[in-house]
């Protein structure tokens, strides 16, 4: 479904719903179902914007209770203390939730080494502070509680419980057409590269704090909005009441259980956990309701990780064939309540599917074809690239300090436009750090890296790949939930010349070719061996348009045959007019590809000229073999 | 007087919430399992502890003899399951996180969500307490502190002594290399799983001597049980006890300094800020990352 068409359906749906609420009374709709409604909705939007950071980004926070805090205390004060305005209330949670929002991903997007489990013990932190804040601060709750009084109804909304439903339907509709069109754009799929890959994606191009911070915004405004409305729901604000860990625990089971990773995962999962939740206290099991949920999350995610999406997708007319026949069937007997029918329907749905899916697995993806039976066809002829004959890469007095280790100490060369030029020493000689501080991964303790004459200090990763560079890395880092056309089209679309996604696609068919990957770009990266997933790194860096590509170790570990094929593509790549620095171990190798090496010693540079001359330099020979070789 | 007599006490609560800590802190670095159920185990802990000092007439530190073993099955069986199922990680926090709160709504509906605290009758450490000249010790702060310290010490020297620990350590770094010197991993996880299950017991009976015990307590520990962790370093037990008898004398000296109610707000701002200026925990080594 493109974008478009999604909000269509969406719009569509929206008003559908809200003439339907509005009109309840009219048609003889229950109440209770249009709280129930107003319920599933409210946790549709919660769930949806604990997805846009958590779900997409894959950072996962515990915090969402502290959005649905926020709006609900503003509401709290401003419309129930102070008597302000309750439709002005609830914006100005959203604004909150979205300004709390905005300084927990400023501290915490800002630390180099930030973890996705220190992530998610930080966001469980911030609930706690609120509460502690809100129990000590009279002008907020001072432990007492709020009241929150029946507001005036506007005539044209109905009654109370009419105005709920349909400020939570607005509020799920924006939650959720704001999830569908960050799905389908730039944030999403960058969104998307971040969960998978993001030291990578950053260094191709996308700039994975913006986007964070964007992404945890939008989830602040959205959990603030509806959080305002939720206080109208509970009719108490209460220290004890909005900081309960089961509100966070329930976005985060709607979610897991839907599925992350897709816009309508939180809208199922939420169908499907408030009715089961509503027909628990119905029957009298409310303490059975936190042990069900605590279950579901832990057999869930052994069981289906990916959420129900994905499974009901596949065979969606199956699971709505049972859904029908089953409600309608249970209705029809008379025995059932109309919801309990609704309720079963839908697990039998879920049951079937999942255990479909068991059987007969999805063929979502064809397995990579065995190497033998599909020969690489043989690359194109490539276009020699313009070469300007200038300088490249400069780097002068670069120095790099690890606390009191020197990895870098004043090395100084440069690189010009069409050379090849192999970076070689020992282990520990710092050559990797090099790669990290050409790619903007690392910034130098002192001196000055120029690409292409610009100075690159202080830039992040995403910028110095805008100015050229790109790498790859010595340990393969797909993004694995991508397709190896969709790895190479990331690097297109986020790339000097950025893309919408369908030429980038087209575009990486190119640069798939030129590695000779192309018979394999419908497989996901898991199906690649290792040879063909550094192929992949060398495509993925290609595609970023670079001038000039830092290769790091792009050679271990592959046998004789692989290396011969794998030095064909450096070749051919080369000769598209782009430069390359070669990390590599390989002295034979090198001598043949290489133009010029430079050579590193603990941390230092040694030798730097004609390969041959290179490796015949006594110092060079020393720092490979030892003083007696010498 | 009284900020010395506030910081000591301060200090003795720590010892506890570093052997809360120690256990968590030793799966996580070694088995790379985040295991929130821990604190589960703790809640039973505390919960055996009161209902056999106060059905049988046990002595809450006698009690240990009957939850030590049971908590150590119930341990051990916990990261059997992690380990046969693969769980590790960000799974692990996710469906510990589903296991703990199954445990805290068992719990209530076993023992209520009201407030239960064994009897002073049954209680001989409730009252006491140990003069130091005008410095007053209680009893029950004492035995959590003596213990702690005796456990993670010596949980420490285990670790870093002991074949066994070595082989754990080995474990943590690299599992394959390990693996291929064997050591069996299974029986090891199941072990220090074990072990941590035993810790929660002590650190259950402790919290029991001389608080009040509900349902929702372990959501009280949260906070202040990661905070210890991650600052003593993820696998630290010798920094875990630092850091849990330091953050300790801070909350202490924070209720006295300001009031009681502000505690929990400065040390949760004490242990954001010390995340995020030492993601890798106060005693880690500066040097490659």
């Amino acid at each position: 479904m493109s974008a478009r068409r999604g909000v269509a359906v969406l719009v569509a749906v929206t008003i559908v719903l809200g003439v339907l609420g509005r009109a309840s009374n009219a048609i003889g709709l229950p109440a209770y179902d249009v709280l129930l409604a107003g319920t599933i909705l409210f946790w549709m939007t919660q769930a949806t914007s604990w997805n846009l950071l958590s779900g997409f980004a894959g950072y996962f926070s515990f915090g969402q209770g502290a959005y649905i805090a926020v709006g609900a205390y503003t509401t709290a004060v401003y419309f129930g203390r102070h008597g302000g305005n309750v439709f002005l209330a609830i914006p100005i949670g959203g604004l909150l939730g979205g300004i709390l929002a905005a300084a927990v991903g400023a501290l915490a997007f800002r630390l180099r080494s930030l973890r996705g489990e220190i992530f998610a013990l930080l966001t469980l932190a911030v609930p706690f502070i609120l509460a502690a804040y809100a129990r000590i601060t009279n002008w907020v709750d001072g432990g007492q509680g709020t009241t929150i009084r029946l507001p005036r109804v506007p005539a044209w909304m109905g009654n109370f419980q009419q105005m709920l439903f349909l400020l939570n339907l607005l509020l799920a509709a924006l939650a959720v057409g704001v999830a569908l069109v960050i799905y389908h754009s730039r944030l999403g799929h960058g969104l998307a590269a971040i969960h998978d890959a993001e030291g990578p994606a950053e260094v191709l191009g996308v700039p994975t704090f913006r986007y964070k911070m964007v992404a945890i915004v939008l989830s602040g405004v959205l959990g603030g909005l509806s959080g305002a409305v939720f206080a109208l729901q509970i009719g108490f604000v209460a220290v004890d009441s909005v900081f309960t860990l089961t509100l966070p625990l329930t976005a985060i089971v709607i979610s897991v259980l839907g599925g992350r990773r897709h816009w309508l995962g939180p809208v199922i999962g939420a169908l499907l956990i408030v009715t089961l939740q509503d027909r628990l206290s119905a029957g009298g099991l409310e303490n059975w309701s936190a042990i069900i949920l605590g279950g579901l999350l832990a057999v869930l995610v052994v069981i289906a990780p990916d959420g129900l999406f994905g499974r009901l997708r596949a065979r969606w007319w199956l699971a709505l064939a049972v859904l029908v026949v089953v409600t309608a069937g249970m209705t029809a007997s008379g025995y059932y309540d109309q919801l309990d029918a609704l309720l079963y329907g839908m697990l039998a749905a879920v049951v079937v599917a999942t255990i479909v899916d068991r059987l007969r697995p999805r063929r979502s993806v064809p397995a990579a074809a065995p190497p033998a039976a599909a020969a690489p066809v043989e690359a194109p002829a490539v276009v020699p690239g313009p070469r300007s004959g200038g300088t490249l890469v400069a780097c002068a007095d670069v120095t790099r300090y690890f606390g009191g280790v020197k990895a870098l100490e004043d090395v100084s060369f440069t690189v010009g436009d069409g050379e090849i030029v192999g970076l070689v020493g020992p282990n520990g000689s710092g050559k990797t750090t090099m790669v990290n501080l050409l790619s903007g991964a690392m910034q130098p303790t002192r001196g000055r890296i120029e690409i292409g004459g610009r100075p690159i200090a202080g830039l992040p990763a995403h910028r110095v790949a805008h100015a050229g560079v790109a790498r790859t890395y010595q340990i393969p880092k797909p993004f694995a939930s991508m397709t190896v056309r969709d790895n190479v089209a990331m690097a297109v679309m986020f790339g000097r010349d950025s893309a919408p996604l369908r030429p980038a696609r087209e575009a990486a068919e190119r640069h798939l070719a030129t590695v000779r990957l192309g018979h394999l770009a419908d497989a996901l990266p898991d199906a690649l061996n290792l040879h063909q997933r550094q192929l992949l790194e060398m495509a993925r860096a290609i595609a970023a348009d670079p001038t000039v590509l830092l290769l790091d170790e792009a050679l271990a570990g592959l046998n004789p045959a692989e290396i011969d094929d794998a030095v064909a593509v450096i070749r051919r790549i080369h000769s598209t007019g782009i430069s390359i620095i070669i990390v590599e171990h390989l002295l034979r190798v090198l001598n043949q590809l290489a133009t010029r090496i430079v050579v590193l010693d603990r941390g230092t540079l040694i030798a730097d000229g004609d390969p041959a001359a290179a490796l015949a330099d006594p110092a060079v020979v020393r720092a490979y073999l030892g003083r007696q070789r010498a | 007087m009284i900020t010395l007599q506030a910081a000591l006490t301060g200090a003795l609560i720590g010892g506890l919430y570093a052997l809360m800590a120690a256990g968590m802190s030793v799966t996580w670095g070694v088995l790379r399992v985040i295991n929130l159920a821990h604190f589960g185990l703790i809640l039973l802990g505390a919960y055996l502890t009161y209902q056999l000092a106060t059905s049988w007439g046990l002595d809450p530190i006698l009690t240990l003899v009957v939850t030590v073993p049971a908590l150590f099955v119930l341990g051990g069986a916990l990261q059997w399951a992690y380990d046969r199922l693969r769980i590790v990680e960000f799974n692990s926090l996710l469906v510990s996180f589903g296991l703990l709160i199954i445990t805290i709504q068992l719990a209530s509906d076993v023992w209520s969500a009201d407030f239960r605290r064994i009897a002073p009758a049954d209680n001989p450490y409730a009252t006491g307490s140990l003069d130091l000249g005008r410095i007053a010790v209680p009893t029950a702060t004492l035995v959590a502190f003596v213990a702690a310290v005796l456990l993670v010490g010596g949980g420490h020297l285990l670790l870093h002594r002991t074949f066994t620990g070595r082989g754990m350590r080995a474990f943590a770094q690299d599992r394959t290399v390990a693996a291929a010197f064997g050591i069996d991993h299974r029986r090891l996880g199941v072990l220090l799983g074990g072990a941590a299950g035993a810790s929660a017991a002590v650190a259950g009976m402790i919290f029991a001597l001389g608080n009040s015990i509900t349902p929702s307590t372990p959501y009280d520990w949260f906070g202040t049980v990661f905070a210890v962790v991650i600052l003593g370093g993820i696998g630290n037990l010798l920094g875990t006890l630092v850091a849990g008898i330091g953050i300790g004398v801070l909350s202490g000296l924070v209720s006295v300094i300001w009031s009681p109610s502000t505690e929990p707000f400065v040390l949760f701002l004490a242990i954001i800020l010390a995340l995020l200026l030492r993601p890798r925990g106060l005693f880690a080594r500066a040097g490659v990352a």
